[in-house]
C-alpha cells in the first residue's frame, strides 16, 4: 500500500469550503428570521396595546433603557461586578472540582471516599445556600463567589471524574511503558485525552455559574446585574428590569458561544478517533 | 538467581477475581526462557492467556505467583526498556505522528532537536516520511500501526512487546507489515515477544512459536523455526513453513472449534 493512496480519502471526506459557507449562511439567515419574528410579534403586540406596558415594556422601550443605562454607566459597572464574581467563583470551582475529579478518576480509593460527600451535597440547589452564605460572608462579593462556586463545582467534578475514567487504558499503558514520568503522564496524556469529554461540562458549569451569580445578586449583593434588576423592580422601572434580563441573556449566550468555539477546536482530533 | 536468559519466566500463574466461583485462572505454571535477540510468538486461541502473559512481561499487571525476571532483575512495573505495540494502536490522538514518536524520547529527556531528528528517522524506517505532521485519525490503520511501531522503537528499548499488532488490519496490509516487522526486528536485534492468533503469522515471524492452550492458560508446545532471517515473501512457499502451519492448524483445530462454540 502506498502512502499517497491512503491519504486521499481523508481529504475527500471534508466538504468543500464554499458549500460549507453557504450552508452556514443559510442557517444564520434562519436564526435571524426566528429572532425577527419573536421581536416583531412582541413589538406589534405592545404597539397595539394588547400587552400592558407596565407588565412588559416593548422592545423599543427596552433598547432605550439599555441605551440610557449604558450612557450613565450603571450597565457597565454592574456587568463588570457580575463578570468578576462569576470568573472568580468559576476559577475557584475549577481548581477544587477538577483537581478532585482527576484524583478520584485515577484512584478508586479516593473516589469511594469523596463520592458520598459529593452525592450528599449535590442535590442542594445553590439558592438554598443563600441564608448560610449571607450568615458566613455577609452581602457582597464573597457570598456571590461562594454561591457561584457551589453551582459550578459539581458539574466540574463529574466532568473531570468521568473524563479520566473513560480514557483508553491502553493510552495510559503506552505512556507508562514509554517511560513517562508522573508529570508527563498527567500533562501530556491525561489532560489532553480528557479535554474533549470534559469540555461540555466546563461549558455547562459556566452557564450554571452565570445563573448563580444573578441569583446571588438578587438577594445577597449590592451591585451586579441581579441587583440592578431587583433595584429597578422596587423603583417600578420595569423597562430596566427587562433590559437587565436582556443583558444577562446576551452575556450568557456570548460566554457559552465562546467556550463552544474553544471546544470545537479542541475536539478537532477527537470525533474520528472514536470510530 | 543466575540466569543467562534475557527474560526468564518461571512458574507464573495469574488468577483474576476471587472466591470459589468468581476466580478465573488465566495462566497456570508458565515456564519460558527468552534469549536476547530472540523473536518469540505467543500463539493460541482467545482465552489462552497470551495477552495476559504479555501484559505481565510489560509490567502492566503483576503475577499471582511465580516470577518474571529481566537480565536477572524482577520486573516491577512498566519501564522504557520494554515498550509495547497495541492492537488498537493506542496512539495519542491529539499529537501528530512525529510527536507520537517523540513521546518516549521526551520521557527520556532527549533534547528537542535530537528527538525530532530521531523520530523523523524512525518514521522514515517505517515508510511514513511525508506524514510526520498528520494526526492519527487522518491516516489508515496500517499507517497508524507503522507509527506505533516507530513510537515503540524510538526510545531504543531492549524488548519489544507486540500485542496482536496486526489483528485489526486487512489481510493484505497484514502480510506487508509482517515482512516489515521481520526486517525491522532483525535489523535492530531486539528481543521481540509477539502475541497473535494467526498460525501463519507466528510461524512466518518467530524464532520459536510458543503454542498456548486455554482454561487454564498454559504452554502446550514450542516450535523452533527452520527459516533464516530476515523473512521474505518467498518463505511462505517453503516446505517447512507450509507443513508446520498445516500441522499446527490440525493440532489447534479442536480447541478453536471449542472456543467457537462457547
Amino acid at each position: 500500500m502506498t502512502a499517497q493512496a491512503v491519504s486521499s480519502p481523508a481529504t475527500l471526506s471534508a466538504p468543500a469550503p464554499s458549500r460549507m459557507r453557504s450552508a452556514s449562511r443559510r442557517m444564520l439567515a434562519l436564526n435571524l428570521i426566528g429572532l425577527g419574528l419573536f421581536f416583531g410579534l412582541w413589538q406589534g403586540l405592545a404597539s397595539a396595546g394588547i400587552i400592558n406596558a407596565f407588565l412588559l415594556p416593548s422592545p423599543v422601550d427596552v433598547v432605550a433603557a439599555l441605551w440610557e443605562m449604558s450612557n450613565d454607566g450603571s450597565l457597565w459597572v454592574n456587568l463588570a461586578a457580575s463578570l468578576k464574581r462569576v470568573c472568580v467563583g468559576y476559577l475557584m470551582a475549577c481548581v477544587v472540582g477538577l483537581t478532585l475529579g482527576f484524583v478520584c478518576g485515577s484512584s478508586q480509593v479516593m473516589a469511594e471516599i469523596v463520592r458520598p460527600i459529593v452525592e450528599a451535597l449535590r442535590p442542594v440547589p445553590p439558592l438554598a445556600w443563600v441564608p448560610i452564605a449571607i450568615l458566613w460572608f455577609g452581602l457582597g462579593d464573597l457570598s456571590a463567589y461562594f454561591l457561584v462556586f457551589l453551582g459550578c463545582v459539581f458539574p466540574l467534578f463529574f466532568g473531570a471524574y468521568t473524563a479520566v475514567r473513560s480514557i483508553d487504558r491502553n493510552q495510559i499503558n503506552a505512556a507508562k511503558c514509554l517511560g513517562a514520568s508522573r508529570w508527563l503522564l498527567f500533562s501530556g496524556v491525561l489532560i489532553p485525552a480528557s479535554l474533549p469529554i470534559m469540555m461540555p461540562n466546563l461549558r455547562l458549569a459556566l452557564g450554571i455559574g452565570w445563573m448563580c451569580v444573578v441569583t446571588a445578586e438578587l438577594i445577597a449583593a449590592q451591585t451586579g446585574l441581579g441587583y440592578l434588576i431587583q433595584q429597578s423592580r422596587m423603583l417600578f422601572q420595569i423597562q430596566n428590569v427587562v433590559a437587565g434580563m436582556v443583558a444577562i441573556g446576551f452575556v450568557g449566550y456570548v460566554m457559552s458561544a465562546a467556550v463552544e468555539r474553544i471546544e470545537r477546536r479542541i475536539n478537532a482530533w477527537a470525533p474520528s478517533e472514536r470510530d | 538467581m543466575t540466569s543467562t536468559a534475557h527474560i526468564d519466566i518461571s512458574r507464573v500463574s495469574k488468577v483474576f477475581g476471587a472466591g470459589e466461583q468468581g476466580a478465573v485462572t488465566a495462566l497456570k505454571d508458565v515456564d519460558l526462557k527468552i534469549n536476547k535477540g530472540e523473536f518469540i510468538a505467543l500463539l493460541g486461541p482467545s482465552g489462552c492467556g497470551k495477552s495476559t502473559l504479555l501484559s505481565l512481561i510489560a509490567g502492566f499487571q503483576t503475577a499471582s505467583s511465580g516470577a518474571i525476571v529481566q537480565n536477572g532483575r524482577a520486573i516491577a512495573g512498566p519501564d522504557a526498556s520494554r515498550t509495547v505495540v497495541f492492537q488498537d494502536y493506542a496512539l495519542f490522538g491529539w499529537m501528530s505522528l512525529q510527536k507520537n514518536v517523540e513521546f518516549g524520547l521526551k520521557a527520556k529527556n532527549v533534547g528537542k532537536r535530537e528527538r525530532a531528528q530521531i523520530a523523523r528517522d524512525f518514521l522514515a524506517r517505517v515508510q511514513l516520511s511525508g506524514f510526520e505532521d498528520k494526526l492519527p485519525h487522518e491516516v489508515s490503520g496500517g499507517m497508524k500501526q507503522r507509527a506505533a511501531i516507530a513510537r515503540a522503537m524510538a526510545p531504543d528499548p531492549e524488548i519489544l512487546l507486540m500485542d496482536e499488532p496486526l489483528g485489526a488490519l486487512d489481510a493484505q496490509t497484514r502480510v506487508l507489515l509482517q515482512e516489515e516487522i521481520s526486517r525491522l526486528s532483525s535489523e535492530s536485534g531486539k528481543t521481540v515477544v509477539f502475541v497473535t492468533h494467526g498460525i501463519d503469522e507466528a510461524v512466518f515471524l518467530a524464532d520459536r512459536v510458543v503454542v498456548m492452550s486455554p482454561r487454564p492458560g498454559r504452554i502446550r508446545q514450542i516450535v523452533t523455526s527452520h527459516l533464516s532471517f530476515p523473512r521474505t515473501a518467498a518463505m511462505r512457499a517453503d516446505p517447512w513453513f507450509t507443513s508446520t502451519v498445516k500441522e499446527l492448524w490440525e493440532s489447534l483445530k479442536p480447541e478453536w472449534q471449542k472456543e467457537d462454540k462457547q
